[in-house]
């Protein structure tokens, strides 16, 4: 039931907004569903870490620790995005945009339904039809401004998405004739597929690749990552956090259940190589443009595709380590990059411009929200005492020991965005303002959930909870390693 | 009906559908491209039933319907509607002229042959022969999503590339389970009256369909 409800609640918040008339109580529908989807999730991940594995709705939803710990991404993130995006909301569409308001409020709980669908159910069928559905809830989000460039970005989204998806659908076709091939009978979804040793290994290498071509689209894994920069910038902020910090890692969720049923029946070297692979040039592709971004917003999105090739490395480094890493720096990636992203919506509306070379001062103009995206900085480019910082040690320690020339490249390519990144984020931070440009800091109430991420990146860093290490190996399990 | 005749004509129907993928390279007229699109999915929906009456499963035979009103009715109305309303149906210049877009395809078909064969041969269904027709059907369809520069045709590429899809699946094990064929439907209607109200926009803002006018976003 409570799984259920985990699913309907945002469905229904979805139908209801779109219904009504007043600002506020749209903002009352949004609010309490975003809290309430919270608090089932959280509820949802402690029964899953008790052991237990819930099911629902005839065996169409199952939550295993690996679902779980999406579902806990998806629905903390959801509800910080949520709150953030009451006040952008006002602030951006005031109540002559209404309906603008209302389109956003709507689709936002119907693209938070669609990627807990994804994540929580059991068939792969209805896992794929989820993931479109992610595409489908969030194009017209990329173009709430309605200007050329976000049509454009939309339009490259919706088009890009739908064919990589679609090609993601003849891996699962694949996937369900080797199931059945060897079952007599269609009964294909993960918790069958993950006792299934002997599927026939040829269809099973030529599936993982159109996964991987596929989810990785929606991974935003180079070279199928043309979409991410322009559809992740011009998108509102709170949205730009969630398709950043969260959707991504939902294309690669898909990629990792895929891995772990294929690698049962043919052993983890096929899929590692090509992990590697798609890694190391997602990293050298961000890096190329991370040398000297012009856009911030931009900057962002490229650093996500760089910081999906750090865990796609991880994955392919494999054995405990290299997929503990990789776990760890999906949530790493999620918490810095969705507050970094909120925090650019606050830059862009105090300096009214995406271009680098436009924002200077912003700890002068606006501290809090100056001081939050420094800290926020040094957490993504994996700083101690941050949490990424220990991801990223685990993963490339992990492959040193079995991948040395990899690893290395990997190192080298993150030293060059480090220094790229951190350059232009210096000429933002510091500098002089523009003389005109009033002091304080816009929807400060708004932002303060925000310090939660931080402090989070911060414990993390610091120290790994007993219930968090269990929960990560409960999901190692779940994977086969 | 025997194994060796519902093979027959399967491979005969898939060819048909291949052939209609085609013709969306050499027909110069959007409506034109709109009714070859009807037509190869008129063809799938045979193909559904045939193999749902040699199988005896209902399901498949519900599946051909439910192909029927989507992909063979509404959803070319939909983009008749889209043509008249945005006034222009001539396919404007393609980067490739028609010749050199044939030879393209048949290249695309032996890459479709040299990657699918050895599946078809390990596959026992008597369906599984024209996989690789099938596959050379999806790669065809994106070729033109690629290739055509009107927002339109790119449309229809992706529809018969997610045509070439549905076969694929139908030929390798007899489709996927119901539900998921269902939620498939409902993605492509969805995404494809999403597609038409992004036609208009461009078209507001752009003054054309040329998709070729999208290049804004630089780094």
């Amino acid at each position: 039931m409570m799984l259920l409800n985990l699913l309907l609640i945002p469905l229904a918040a979805a139908a209801s907004i779109s219904l009504s008339h007043r600002r506020a109580l749209m903002e009352l529908l949004h609010t309490g569903a975003a809290i309430a989807v919270f608090g089932i999730g959280v509820a949802v991940a402690a029964e899953v870490l008790d052991g237990e594995i819930l099911v629902a709705g005839t065996n169409l939803l199952r939550v295993d620790s690996l679902s779980a710990l999406m579902v806990v991404i998806i629905t903390f993130l959801g509800a910080v995005a949520a709150f953030y995006a009451i006040g952008y909301l006002r602030a951006e569409f005031a109540d002559a945009d209404l309906p603008r308001a209302r389109l956003f409020f709507s689709l936002f709980h119907l693209f938070i339904f669609t990627m807990l669908l994804a994540a929580t159910t059991d068939n792969l069928g209805v896992m794929w039809v989820a993931i479109e559905g992610t595409t489908l809830a969030t194009v017209f989000l990329v173009n709430l401004r309605r200007s050329r460039t976000s049509l454009e970005a939309a339009y490259k989204y919706l088009i890009l998405s739908s064919v990589g998806i679609a090609l993601a659908f003849i891996g699962t076709a694949l996937v369900y004739y080797a199931g059945a091939a060897k079952a007599g009978e269609i009964a294909v979804n993960w918790s069958a597929l993950s006792a299934a040793a002997s599927l026939n290994p040829e269809v099973m290498r030529l599936a993982f690749v159109f996964i991987l071509i596929g989810y990785g689209t929606k991974a935003g894994l180079a070279p199928m990552h043309t979409w991410l920069p322009d559809a992740h910038s011009e998108a509102p902020a709170p949205i730009s956090a969630l398709m950043s910090g969260v959707l991504l890692n939902v294309g690669l969720y898909a990629v990792l259940r895929f891995k772990a049923v294929v690698d049962l029946n043919i052993g983890s070297h096929f899929t590692g190589a090509l992990l590697l692979g798609i890694g190391l040039l997602s990293l050298a592709v961000a890096a190329a443009f991370l040398v000297r971004p012009r856009n911030y917003k931009r900057m962002l999105a490229y650093s996500s595709v760089e910081h999906m090739g750090i865990i796609c490395l991880g994955l392919g480094f494999g054995g405990y380590w290299g997929t503990f890493g990789a776990l760890f720096h999906i949530l790493n990636h999620a918490l810095s990059k969705s507050l970094l992203f909120m925090l650019s919506g606050n830059i862009l509306r105090k300096y009214h411009s995406a271009e680098i070379d436009d924002v200077r001062g912003v700890l002068h103009t606006a501290p809090w929200t100056g001081a939050l995206f420094l800290a926020g900085t040094f957490a993504l480019l994996g700083f101690p005492p941050f949490a990424p910082f220990v991801s990223e040690f685990i993963i490339f320690r992990a492959g040193l020991d079995t991948h040395p020339w990899v690893a290395a490249l990997g190192v080298i390519l993150l030293v060059v965005v480090f220094a790229g990144m951190l350059a232009s984020i210096n000429r933002m931070l510091y500098g002089l303002a523009p003389a005109d440009l009033p002091r304080g800091d816009g929807l400060r109430l708004w932002l303060a959930p925000l310090t939660l991420n931080l402090a989070l990146l911060l414990v993390l860093g610091l120290t790994l909870p007993l219930p968090l290490q269990a929960a990560l190996n409960k999901v190692l399990q779940v994977l086969g390693i | 009906m025997s194994a060796d005749m519902l093979s027959k004509l399967v491979n005969l129907l898939s060819f048909a559908a291949l052939g209609l993928t085609i013709l969306l390279i050499v027909r110069a007229r959007l409506e034109g491209q709109v009714r070859a699109f009807a037509l190869q999915s008129f063809v799938l929906a045979l193909l559904s039933v045939l193999i749902a009456i040699y199988t005896g499963s209902l399901e498949l035979f519900a599946v051909g319907t439910a192909l029927v009103i989507v992909k063979v009715i509404v959803i070319p109305r939909v983009l008749d509607r889209a043509v008249a309303k945005i006034g222009i149906s001539r396919v404007a210049a393609p980067y490739l002229g028609t010749a050199p877009a044939l030879i393209v395809c048949a290249l695309l078909a032996i890459i479709a042959f040299y990657v699918m064969t050895p599946i078809a041969a390990s596959n026992p269904l008597p369906t599984a022969d024209a996989m690789p027709l099938a596959f050379a059907g999806v790669l065809i369809g994106f070729f033109i999503m690629v290739e055509r520069r009107r927002a339109v045709t790119q449309i229809l590429g992706f529809l018969m590339l997610e045509n070439g899809i549905f076969l694929l699946a139908l030929l390798t094990t007899y489709g996927v389970p119901f539900i998921v064929e269902m939620g498939v439907f409902l993605d492509v209607l969805v995404a494809v009256l999403i597609m038409e109200v992004f036609v208009y926009h461009i078209k507001d803002n752009f003054d054309s369909i040329d998709v070729g006018q999208l290049g804004n976003l630089k780094e």
